[in-house]
């Protein structure tokens, strides 16, 4: 029969691996892990900025350009249908 | 004073411990249950196998995938928090450079067209500085005036740079460095500068993409609050695994400040853009609410001088961005050797501008970092530690299930955060373990590094001499 399992260096008995130093490792780093894979989730997603879509109060009174006759850019508000339809705004192309 | 900076780095690492060590207390007192031995059974009812269903139980799953999100949010919230109250500050004496007060100052006025005077800091450069001449000239928006800033040069380096039609700036009696020497170049560049007449400061072994300065241009033009633009960078081709572990370290670097749409943790030292105000503002505030001599604008006594610039700013409520049109090729270590002293600067660096600063709403991101480095070392080394453990003491190759799917996740992060750096990035995230030992590399640094500043050792200033393209030498 086939086998898969591999027989591996036996340094150290196997019995410290049922002693309680290693269980609250095996506990602490399972803890780390699971904290870490999260954030690698959180990673892995796309990036939602829902101040986008509620910005209507983030509106500019004057333009920020350097010339003083410059439209007003950025946020305009709106309903938000309106915003919906609209480009990214801040800094994104 | 500097009892003080140089308990920096222990103060983190103790604080990284004394969570690690809550955690343990807090594991301990549930009294986990120890391994047990592994099932055997028949894959696909042909292959014998040992596996091992164990997984933490659901309410510590919960909690453990809690603790994260709180802690990412609650990070990111503060910062945001604080950003906004910088963005609406009126106070001239604490934050002279926040939005509000510039916008009121620059009211009705036309200083003219944005133009971009660019400063180099060279010393023994003549291996890279015409391709980076050539990088700034062939730009699709070329600048007004380009400098080189020549410390104390033996070799072509200022030959080759008249040659390129460039002005040079040689250094008098600098004993500071490129800190000095850009202070010396500073003092002479700044005062004619109009408020629109933006400096930008880039390494000699720098090149820039072809839209860099116009878009840093526009972004000036458009938001006449922007104080500053940072430029990305990403790692040069070639130097084999150490050039592609570095080239994905900043491949993820990017997309993590995509992701903050723009939001500066540093402004680079390989290429930044600042208007002169912004300059001037901190040359001002030298001595007072920030730390170094009255009148230079770079703080001589630092050792990562753009993170510290950074932190100057930011202080004075500056509005700044590193937006993804504004990228830089920025030269990779080729040596591990190479690699060490870098990051050991960049580190200790670090540390010492936290030392500098104190406990500041403005530096709250970074003390966050460096703890967050600091609980890394523990937690990764605590894994590793682990694994070998097992591996030496296990009889048979077991397989976890359970942990062998979060091993997949991992891997995935791995793969889309370097998406972008093309097949050689994804491979080797793809291989996992590689970048563990990367991770590690910089982990062993970072303790170096608060060893060093603990005992205050004498920081060394490693520089990388280019000779020719694709060798170098470290002196």
């Amino acid at each position: 029969m086939p086998s898969l399992v591999v027989p591996m260096g036996v340094l150290l008995p196997d019995s410290i691996l049922r002693n309680d130093f290693i269980a609250v490792l095996a506990a602490f780093v399972a803890i780390n892990t699971i904290v870490y894979v999260t954030l690698a989730v959180a990673k892995i997603l796309p990036k939602f900025y829902l101040r986008d879509w509620l910005a209507a109060s983030n509106r500019r009174s004057e333009t920020r350009s350097i010339h003083p006759d410059a439209p007003v850019g950025g946020p305009t508000g709106g309903t938000l249908g309106t915003r919906l339809a609209q480009p990214h705004r801040r800094t994104r192309e | 004073m500097q009892w003080l900076q140089r308990s920096v780095g222990l103060a983190i690492i103790g604080l990284a411990t004394l969570g690690a060590g809550a955690l343990w207390v807090a594991v301990a007192a549930g009294d986990p249950e120890a391994g047990h031995a592994p099932d055997e059974g028949l894959l696909f009812g042909i292959w014998r196998v040992f596996y091992d269903t164990e997984m933490p139980a659901p309410r510590v799953l919960l909690a453990a995938v809690g603790v994260a999100l709180l802690l990412a949010a609650g990070v990111a919230g503060v910062e945001r928090r604080l950003l906004t109250r910088a963005r609406r500050s009126e106070d001239g004496n604490r934050m002279p450079l926040a939005p509000k007060l510039v916008m009121t100052e620059t009211r009705g006025e036309y200083a003219g067209e944005v133009t971009i005077t660019v400063l180099i800091p060279a010393h023994n450069e003549e291996g890279c500085i015409s391709e980076t001449l050539a990088s700034l000239q062939s730009q699709s928006l070329p600048p007004a005036r380009i400098v080189v800033v020549a410390d104390n040069c033996s070799d072509g380096t200022v030959r080759l740079a008249r040659e390129a039609g460039v002005d040079v700036y040689e250094t008098v009696d600098n004993k500071h460095k490129k800190a000095g020497g850009l202070n010396q170049a500073l003092a002479q560049v700044l005062p004619g500068q109009g408020d629109n007449d933006c400096v930008m400061i880039m390494d000699a072994d720098t090149t820039l993409d072809a839209g860099f300065l116009e878009g840093a241009a526009k972004r000036l033009t458009n938001d006449r609050a922007l104080m500053a633009v940072g430029g990305l960078f990403y790692g040069e081709d070639g130097f084999g695994l150490i050039g592609q572990f570095q080239r994905n370290e900043y491949t993820r670097y990017q997309r993590d400040l995509r992701r903050r749409r723009g939001r500066v943790f540093v402004l680079t030292g390989t290429a930044s853009v600042f208007r002169p105000r912004a300059l001037r503002a901190v040359a001002e505030e030298r001595g007072k609410i920030l730390p170094g001599v009255p009148g230079d604008v770079y703080d001589t006594i630092a050792l990562t001088e753009d993170n510290e610039l950074t932190i100057a700013l930011k202080t004075l409520g500056a509005l700044m961005i590193s937006p993804s049109e504004c990228t830089v090729v920025t030269e990779v270590m080729p040596s591990w050797r190479g690699l060490w002293a870098q990051r050991l600067r960049w580190q200790r660096g670090a540390l010492e501008n936290l030392g500098a600063y104190g406990l500041r709403p403005q530096t709250f991101r970074y003390w966050m970092q460096q703890l967050g480095i600091g609980y890394g070392v523990i937690a990764l080394a605590a894994y590793l530690l682990l694994i070998i453990l097992m591996i030496l003491a296990t009889s048979n190759w077991v397989w976890f299930p359970f942990w062998i799917g979060i091993g997949l996740v991992f891997t995935l992060e791995r793969v889309v955060t370097v998406w972008r750096g093309g097949w050689g990035a994804r491979w080797l995230g793809l291989s996992l373990f590689p970048e563990l030992f990367y991770a590690m590399f910089l982990n062993v640094v970072y303790l170096k590094g608060i060893w060093d500043l603990s005992l205050a050792k004498q920081a060394d200033w490693k520089h990388v001499v280019q000779t020719a393209p694709g060798s170098r030498a470290e002196h």
